[in-house]
């Protein structure tokens, strides 16, 4: 709706001022051109990744820190100064401050001497703001900057300048597209297998004899949704997913608005519909929602991608039996791991090196088949939550 | 003729012809759509037009005075977002208690608008492309990145959309939207017998004579933005209420449809034109556009941005045109009779001052 404000206030100045040439008397409404122009800057796209909180599985032994280089390894060494930054693609989204989370963990374990600063813009000025803190840092002398982003390729002469200055850039969470200016990908998870979870998701749901759903996304160009939409694609090809049938793909924009209204229209659009999957931590929760206050949560479900913690109460009443995730927290320690190690000169960014992320294990650096140029580590795992351990995942 | 012109002022005819679009537009999509003429679509639009319409009623004292208000969007978020932690610490506020808290809560962001502009002679423009920022960005500093979630709210609250205030043979009329309708009437009821009301096209038409003539206007217009700001925490509960799920950026571009439902609805960006029940159905008509279009199969999501930008565009172009027309009919006969040496027919309302 954002978006298209815009485009309507946009419309309604110039033709208020075609109509303002021919007709003397009509109203202009001029002044709307400075409004509608000066929020166009701002395609917030939240989060399309949900997380949890500690993450259930995840064993909180700390690392050995101590670990000699043993074979192919590359292993921190700890007690190194590295000035670095964490960026998210925009500020007050819980699942950003839980990868701030893990690399805190991670800069305290590590003991790195320097400061670990958490910086990000706000969500009206994202894009703009992303590219202003890259530059921003490059001339304040931090060394290792971690971006989540949300900038496509707008962000790599910026992020290609950090690198002619000698700083280290890794993108998490969201890549840039071109690669250019990055260094290394910490992916979330493998991209494919993202569509093979949410095919299972759906025939685990929907029962043997399988039935018709819907996907609701974020914004039509989030490359990270993308993928996962055409992985899923990919996926119901396979015979064994034959009697799943993908209906329709709509766009909620990460906004709870947006998103309810596109899982009210689904529903009056196909009203042999069984499920949405909505892969993105808003447009599930808004669906389920809607799906609850229509009273549909027995005809319709709803799953996707989504926090535990917003989650609870529609798991628990059966509205979305079914969801899954990763952990951000564990995303941003591993995160710092792998800046960590480049910035300190230990490891150099190469296809094919191994490195230990402390306690998440080790890691090998490898082509990524979703982008021609880019490296990538893929973290992984998802975790599938429902009624038996979402709620130990909430708290 | 002549007695519709003078039983009709050429604003009036413009809501009848905004009424008659959105029939006309009813209509082709009834062709269009299974099941379009459904007691479920009238629950559709209405639940969704109930948020935008109470801010754009708002939005629309503003413009009257010739300002604009543009910190609404980040009003909405922060009153939703603020008042939902609230609630989540304390469920047991009483239900007017937290409307009332919302509505303050709102009104005191729109006080800073009006002081800054009523006093500080700021252009309202600046002052509130400036608050729209700071608000946002206090709530996202407040927030520490957590989200209001449905679960933590008391049940009345997350219960409250499918709510019927009472049933109009088979249309259900939702408390939320039932609450929006009173509103606007209020205001428009406001606007129409007030002196204060009044006052407010006085000032947008001609600053200067509302000034010579001795209007307070500088206490007007702070009203204004203070109602403005109020209207918009009112439209953060609604909001609260029917998406229960609040993130920082609950709100953002309701800055926008409220103005645009404001200008599609006749109300005058320059001030001094324009009625609460035109931006009404405004707000309706744009919400009619789009609730539809996502359900028209036969476009695509591509589209489906650029077709509603378009119709917008011909309804208001479609518009303006019977509008001028109409304005010079009224003007020519008004010539006439004061030629006659007949004293001119009622003015009514808005007068012409564009």
């Amino acid at each position: 709706m954002r978006k298209l404000s815009t485009i309507i206030l946009s419309l309604l100045v110039i033709s208020s001022l075609l109509l303002a040439a021919c007709a003397p008397a009509a109203p202009a409404p001029a002044p709307a051109a400075a409004p509608a122009e000066a929020t166009e800057a701002a395609p917030a796209e939240a989060t399309e990744a949900p997380a949890e909180e500690a993450a259930a599985e995840a064993t909180e032994a700390p690392a050995e820190e101590a670990a000699a280089p043993s074979g192919d390894v590359i292993v921190a060494t700890p007690g190194q100064a590295v000035k670095m930054v964490l960026m998210p693609k925009f500020l007050g989204i819980l699942v950003f401050d839980q990868a701030n989370q893990g690399a805190q963990e991670a800069h305290a374990e590590l003991g790195n001497t320097d400061e670990l600063q958490f910086l990000g813009p706000t969500p009206e000025n994202s894009v703009a703001g992303q590219i202003e803190i890259v530059t921003n840092a490059t001339t304040q002398g931090v060394q290792a900057i971690m971006i989540s982003n949300n900038a496509g390729d707008q962000i790599a002469p910026a992020a290609q300048a950090a690198r002619d200055a000698g700083m280290t850039v890794v993108t998490w969470d969201s890549p840039i597209p071109s690669a250019e200016g990055e260094q290394l990908f910490v992916a979330q998870v493998d991209f494919a297998e993202t569509g093979t979870v949410m095919a299972d998701m759906a025939r685990s749901i929907l029962g043997e004899d399988g039935g018709k759903f819907a996907v609701l996304s974020a914004s039509p160009d989030a490359a990270n949704q993308n993928a996962w939409i055409a992985s899923l694609q990919e996926t119901l090809t396979d015979p064994a997913y034959a009697n799943l049938e993908l209906l329709d793909i709509v766009y909620g924009n990460d906004q709870s608005e947006d998103s309810y209204n596109q899982a009210l229209a689904l529903i009056d659009k196909y009203p042999d519909m069984e499920l949405i999957m909505a892969p993105t931590s808003v447009g599930i929760v808004a669906a389920a929602k809607a799906m609850q206050d229509e009273g549909l949560c027995d005809t319709v479900k709803v799953s996707g991608l989504g926090l535990p913690a917003e989650m609870v109460e529609y798991t628990l009443n059966g509205c979305a039996p079914e969801f899954a995730l990763w952990s951000f927290v564990d995303l941003g320690y591993t995160t710092y791991y792998a800046a960590y190690l480049l910035a300190t000169g230990a490891m150099q960014g190469a296809e094919g090196e191994t490195f230990e992320a402390g306690r998440m294990g080790t890691y090998t650096i490898e082509k990524d088949p979703t982008r021609d140029a880019g490296l990538r580590i893929v973290m992984g795992p998802f975790t599938v939550y429902n009624a038996d351990n979402v709620e130990a995942a909430s708290k | 003729m002549n007695t519709i012109r003078r039983r009709f002022q050429p604003e009036q005819i413009r809501e009848l012809v905004l009424i008659a679009l959105i029939i006309g537009i009813l209509i082709f999509f009834g062709t269009q759509i299974d099941n379009y003429f459904s007691p479920r679509t009238f629950t559709r639009i209405s639940t969704s037009v109930a948020v935008i319409a109470v801010v754009a009623v708002g939005q629309t004292l503003v413009i009257l005075t010739r300002n604009i208000d543009l910190s609404v969007g980040s009003i909405v978020g922060f009153t939703a977002y603020i008042v939902g932690t609230i609630l989540s610490i304390n469920n047991d506020i009483p239900p007017v208690a937290v409307v009332l808290m919302a509505v303050a809560m709102g009104a005191v962001m729109g006080s800073i608008n009006g002081l800054l502009v009523a006093y500080g002679r700021v252009p309202a423009i600046i002052v509130t492309l400036g608050t729209l920022a700071i608000f946002r960005t206090v709530l996202v500093e407040i927030s520490g990145a957590n989200s209001v979630l449905t679960n933590e709210l008391p049940r009345w609250l997350v219960n409250l959309p499918p709510v019927n205030a009472f049933t109009l043979g088979p249309l259900d009329i939702r408390l939320l939207f039932f609450l929006a309708v009173v509103v606007v009437i209020i205001f428009q009821l406001v606007v129409s017998y007030l002196p204060w009301g009044r006052r407010l096209y006085a000032i947008g038409s001609n600053p200067d004579a509302a000034r010579v003539a001795g209007f307070p206007a500088q206490r007007i217009i702070f009203t204004a933005f203070v109602l403005s700001g109020a209207l918009a925490g009112l439209g953060g509960f609604m909001f609260l209420a029917r998406f229960g799920n609040i993130t920082v950026v609950a709100g953002q571009g309701i800055e926008l449809q409220s103005v645009a439902a404001a200008v599609v609805g006749g109300v005058n960006i320059n001030g001094g034109l324009g009625s609460p029940f035109g931006a009404f159905l405004g707000a309706i008509l744009i919400d009619v556009l789009d609730n539809s279009l996502i359900r028209w199969l036969a476009i695509s999501e591509f589209w489906r941005d650029a077709l509603l930008g378009l119709l917008i565009l011909l309804a208001v172009a479609t518009d303006t045109v019977i509008m001028n027309r109409l304005r010079k009919v009224w003007a020519r006969h008004e010539l006439q009779v004061s030629g006659d040496g007949e004293p001119p027919a009622e003015k009514g309302g808005a007068g012409y001052a564009a």
